[in-house]
């Protein structure tokens, strides 16, 4: 009996009978159990009983997936917290940022956390696609995961989009007003739709409940869903890719050729990869604790930095909504900088069209590209092709949000960051 | 050789069942369309709380010869020259900011389009110049500005 205190307790209580009424399993002691714990819980049953050992490389994954779905849990948290005090009033609205700031308590932070948090989702989410996409880790049979992965990008940038006018301060006012104009160049239903985004003609109260039944349900409960189908499909397509893998190896059962007249069993009628299938057994170990463990900690160190963050940097908090004086230069959130930026070119063609061409090639992507080479191992020399090309259109996408970011001044014009910028003459 | 229960099934479709299909995907595909079609027409506001389109600019006389003044609640500029009085939109025919009075022209601060004292686009990305709106005088001699009513930069009232 070495074990330390809060064990022992643990291991009295799920012996007991109301604690094997809840936990089934206590600590696994041993393999069945280990694997019987995996099962017979419902948060653990998402993940198998056994993982290859290549799934838990850091160096693999870089755990950049699990890092997006912690932060949309941290969102989720802090935004039902905000949610308590919010008014989606363009009369109210503002004032209670201040009163989240100044009055409540812990608001400062938990404000912060979601600002930071949302920021962080973007990147992540951007992140780990290209870890998807270096790794070559969307081809068959995991096509379709990555069109759900394509699906909650967008949805990410929805969500922080739609957050963004919640505060009803200039940044929100006028980076909603842009961002619906570049909706209203959409050929033919354009207008209507920024019409119908806005409930009117101008960024008012219509618009503002509209954007928050937007932030706060409709879009969460779509981001909820398509995460855990995403998270079911993982693991129905075989865990993550993997070089060794066996491929397709998948032996479709012919529904129609079996005889009618017989029972099944589900082992049966299954079919597709599992992490089981053509697998040595000596590539693989126990999710707990392996999995389980490491997933623990990456949540833990995740939470500490959004925590760290919110407490040392303040989420910006500019003035008033006022729609006679647009800040100059006014600029939308910094992922759509680069948006900003070409549509400072041509509204048209760089708000609707190029992102457009590039949403749809995102999508097409593991239907176009069908070499079977080159799987589950980074930057793979048989993918020089398709890595140069996605690396180009990266690139050009981080030099396009850097110059909006940092190059872009008064009117638009071009500043140089390291120099003091121009005076702003204002007109009137 | 073919087992499968639905060419069977094909093989001798009866005149109910037929019937029943039509009828049942018919039926489903109306309902769907229809109700979504109400909760998109739902979405679309009948009434609007926004600023009048038309609206009274005050007296001709508030305006002194040569101006350009702002009227922030509008978002539009009244240009008065002489006798005559315009009326300019400030709203960015790109992407919706309010442009700035500059020295010569407009300036939008957003992404940089500048226009002409016409409202004529001079740089920038904006694909057209600023609307000018119609200004009428009301019977009681105020100036009457409807946003409604585009009209040609070289439209004036002339009193």
């Amino acid at each position: 009996m070495n074990a330390p205190l809060p064990k022992r307790i643990w291991q009295w209580f799920t012996r007991t009978r109301v604690g094997r009424s809840i936990f089934r399993i206590g600590l696994p002691e041993s393999n069945l159990e280990r694997s019987q714990v995996m099962v017979s819980s419902f948060l653990l049953h998402v993940q198998p009983a056994k993982v290859n050992r290549h799934s838990l490389r850091a160096s693999y994954s870089l755990g950049l997936g699990l890092i997006s779905l912690y932060l949309f849990l941290i969102l989720i948290v802090t935004g039902v917290l905000l949610m308590f005090y919010y008014v989606p009033s363009t009369e109210k609205a503002y004032d209670i940022m201040k009163d989240l700031q100044y009055v409540v308590s812990a608001g400062l932070v938990i404000r912060n956390m979601h600002r930071w948090a949302a920021h962080l989702m973007v990147l992540f989410v951007l992140l780990h696609m290209c870890r998807v996409f270096y790794t070559g880790a969307y081809k068959r049979p995991r096509e379709f995961n990555w069109v759900l992965g394509v699906g909650l990008f967008l949805l990410t940038l929805g969500l922080s989009f739609t957050g963004y006018l919640l505060p009803w301060d200039q940044l929100a006012f006028w980076a909603i007003t842009v961002g619906t104009n570049i909706a209203g160049y959409a050929p033919i239903i354009g207008p209507k739709l920024k019409y119908l985004l806005l409930g009117g003609n101008v960024v008012g109260q219509e618009a503002l409940t509209r954007f928050y039944a937007l932030h706060v349900i409709v879009l969460p409960a779509v981001a909820f869903f398509m995460v855990a189908i995403h998270l079911w499909r993982v693991r129905k397509d075989g865990g993550l890719s993997r070089p060794d893998e066996p491929g397709d190896i998948v032996q479709q059962v012919e529904l129609k050729q079996l005889p009618t007249n017989k029972t099944y069993g589900l082992m049966e009628l299954a079919r597709g990869t599992t992490p089981q299938v053509g697998k040595n057994p000596e590539d693989e170990v126990f999710s707990w604790p392996h999995l389980v463990f490491r997933e623990l900690l990456l949540f833990l160190l995740v939470t500490a930095v959004v925590l760290f963050l919110a407490i040392f940097w303040n989420a910006p908090l500019e003035e008033l909504a006022n729609p006679i004086h647009p800040p100059n230069p006014a600029k939308a959130p910094w992922y759509f900088l680069g948006l900003q930026e070409l549509v400072s070119y041509s509204a048209f063609w760089g708000g609707v069209v190029v992102p457009g061409l590039l949403v749809a090639a995102l999508m097409l992507l593991p239907y176009l590209d069908r070499q079977r080479q080159g799987v589950g191992r980074w930057f793979a020399r048989e993918r020089v092709v398709a890595n140069t090309i996605f690396t180009v259109c990266l690139v050009t996408a981080i030099v396009l949000t850097i110059i909006g970011t940092s190059f872009r001044g008064p009117n638009w014009g071009w500043v140089v960051p390291w120099e003091q910028p121009p005076a702003i003459t204002e007109g009137h | 050789m073919n087992h499968s229960p639905s060419n069977k099934d094909n093989q001798n479709v009866s005149r109910r069942s037929f019937f029943q299909l039509t009828l049942g995907w018919l039926a489903s595909t109306f309902a769907v369309t229809a109700a979504a079609a109400g909760a998109v027409r739902f979405l679309v506001p009948n009434v609007l709380y926004e600023p009048s389109l038309r609206f009274k600019a005050g007296k001709p006389d508030d305006y002194p010869d040569g101006s350009v003044t702002f009227m922030e609640a509008e978002r539009v500029f009244l240009v008065r020259q002489g006798n005559t009085f315009r009326c300019l939109s400030a709203i960015c025919t790109h992407l919706g900011c309010t442009v700035n009075r500059a020295d010569h022209g407009y300036h939008c601060p957003c992404h940089g389009s500048v226009f002409n004292d016409q409202g004529n686009v001079v740089s920038g990305p904006a694909p057209r110049g600023l609307e000018w709106f119609q200004v009428t005088l009301s019977k009681d001699d105020r100036l009457v500005v409807d946003k409604n009513q585009r009209v040609a930069a070289d439209k004036y009232l002339v009193l």
